[in-house]
């Protein structure tokens, strides 16, 4: 060992181990942390944002049922379109930066379609007496909306955004190939350098990311049931 | 009162109205029934006395009023308004859903708590235990009793009921029935009601609109008229072959003028003076007995096949007197 040669030589040999805590416990707070952080900032700045465009969108579809399919049409194509392709189309547009603005635009587009589905499936589920009921006692038509129609079409809703939080918090990945950050920067670092340990722990968190996500909304649509929570007669 | 003048309903892009030419008055305090089979145009006419459907033709007027003359939201909130759906609001709790008007109407918060557990006593649920329960936790005729109780809670004087009591089984039906004919003995609602059911329309009203297919008004009558001397072959069939026996119903046997038993009654079958004169009959023939003691106020009646004949003054004599007392 106390040739600086043949060390050097044993460490190109070896074989990189699949995790190397020492280079993990060094470069947390530099590389994984803020790849973390940002992958959060990505997702949750994406469905925020989706959130406010769906909700409108879902509404008024709803409720002027012709404009449904037009808008299904629109955010379905927008779903179906390759999600690195779509990030290509959008840098090459003009005026469109590489960095995380490209990759937000990519992850909202991607959220409409659930989140307006939901959205709308969720004002349906509404029964018609309900509203019946509501109307016949003098709700007016804003009162109807957010004092029945939202509170019993947000579970529904809530699991929207569940489902588009978790494809979005994977998606969200790919945007570090345009310098988006977020953990897909550890993953395609790591996929360059040959580094498993990288490659492992951006997908680890990324996957522990999307489930915690994926629990704290499960509870969220529990919490905003308290009705449901009870035993049936 | 409510008054239905040459009210007509066609909907757009139909040429044939579904209520054609309605007229007719539900005075103050009273039960109106409209009946009818399936397309007759009741719920329709119904809904537009709270402009849930507007009228095409004619006008309805409440208390001399058009019913047009404020805004449908705050026509409603004068208006009770009940249906066999229920459509209680899932996600609030009963005391919640019974406030659901004063809330609209701006009460405050006490007054509304004490109307709700005034309300729950009114339709027998004990405020404590039911308050804060969702209407999940409810069974079908708990939920209708809640369904009741929220539409008379900023104590409205005209209420429409679509089959309020139509969604539960035959006995909790009945018993929710008696117990709502109680309450409005006290409370003297003008009540638009709603049925296909013609033995409901027979117990509940008062008068009794009969429509036909088309939104036309075949008779317009108190039960025991319209039972008694139907005036067309439709109603004739609509109230059914047993419309003497239905008659019967109308009559609780303590309010018959029976002959006085003098001694020599205890062999007879003795029949219980809450029974309707349908029951007690009923009663005698399965017996095999000629004749019964009704008891009632300590003094013995003696009810006989003559005396309910009588009662009848024929199959189709003049109507008697008395029936809707029974209520």
């Amino acid at each position: 060992m106390s040739n600086p040669a043949l060390l050097l030589l044993q460490d190109v040999l070896e074989e990189p181990k699949l995790i190397d805590w020492e280079w993990i416990g060094e470069n947390f707070s530099e590389d994984i942390l803020p790849a973390l952080q940002g992958h959060i900032f990505l997702s949750f700045v994406s469905v925020g944002i989706a959130l406010l465009i769906a909700l409108p969108i879902g509404i008024l579809s709803a409720r002027y049922r012709k404009a449904y399919p037009p808008v299904t049409f629109v955010t379905g194509a927008l779903y179906s379109i390759p999600s690195l392709a779509l990030l290509a189309i959008l840098i090459s547009i003009p005026g469109v930066a590489i960095g995380p603005s490209p990759v937000i635009i990519a992850l909202v587009a991607y959220s409409l379609l659930i989140l307006i589905r939901n959205t709308v499936a969720g004002l349906d589920s509404v029964p018609p007496e309900t509203k019946d009921a509501a109307r016949g006692m003098g709700l007016t038509d804003r009162q109807i909306l957010f004092r029945v129609e939202l509170p019993l079409a947000l579970p529904i809703i809530v699991a929207g955004i569940r489902i588009a939080t978790v494809t979005i918090i994977g998606i969200a990945t790919i945007g570090a190939y345009i310098n988006g950050g977020g953990l897909g920067t550890l993953i395609f670092d790591g996929i360059g350098r040959q580094f498993p340990t990288m490659i492992i722990a951006g997908a680890v968190l990324a996957t522990a990311l999307a489930i915690t996500a994926d629990l704290l909304l499960l509870a969220l649509e529990r919490y905003l049931r308290p009705w449901a929570r009870v035993r049936r007669a | 009162m409510i008054e239905f003048k040459g009210v007509s309903k066609t909907y757009p892009g139909s040429d044939r109205p579904v209520v054609k030419d309605l007229s007719f008055e539900v005075p103050e305090g009273e039960i109106c029934v409209l009946v009818g089979p399936s397309g007759c145009g009741k719920t329709t006419s119904m809904r537009m006395v709270n402009r849930l459907i507007e009228i095409t033709e004619g006008e309805i007027l409440i208390d001399g009023e058009p019913n047009t003359s404020m805004s449908g939201t705050q026509l409603r909130r004068k208006i009770g308004y009940a249906i066999q759906q229920i459509g209680l609001f899932p996600h609030r709790t009963i005391a919640d859903n019974i406030g659901t008007v004063p809330n609209l109407l701006g009460w405050d918060k006490s007054r509304i708590k004490q109307r709700v557990d005034e309300l729950l006593d009114t339709v027998g649920l004990a405020p404590d235990d039911y308050r804060a329960r969702y209407p999940a936790e409810l069974s079908g005729g708990q939920q209708q009793r809640v369904g009741v109780a929220r539409a008379l809670a900023a104590d409205p004087p005209i209420m429409l009921m679509d089959e309020p009591f139509g969604a539960v089984d035959p006995i909790t039906r009945e018993s929710l029935q008696d117990e709502f004919l109680r309450i409005q003995r006290d409370i003297k609602k003008t009540i638009v009601f709603v049925t296909h059911d013609i033995d409901e329309a027979i117990k509940m009203g008062d008068k009794i609109a009969i429509l036909k297919q088309g939104g036309v008004l075949a008779q317009y009558d108190t039960p025991e008229n319209i039972l008694s001397r139907p005036d067309s072959e439709f109603v004739s069939s609509f109230v059914g072959a047993d419309r003497v026996l239905k008659r019967l119903s109308l009559t609780r046997v303590g309010e018959m003028d029976l002959e006085r038993a003098n001694g020599g009654t205890d062999e007879l079958l003795r029949i219980n003076e809450r029974l309707t004169v349908r029951d007690a009959l009923s009663e005698l023939i399965g017996s095999g007995h000629t004749r019964a003691v009704v008891e009632k106020d300590g003094e013995n009646g003696l009810l006989t096949f003559e005396a309910i004949e009588e009662l009848m003054g024929g199959a189709s004599g003049e109507p008697v007197d008395g029936g809707k007392s029974s209520k």
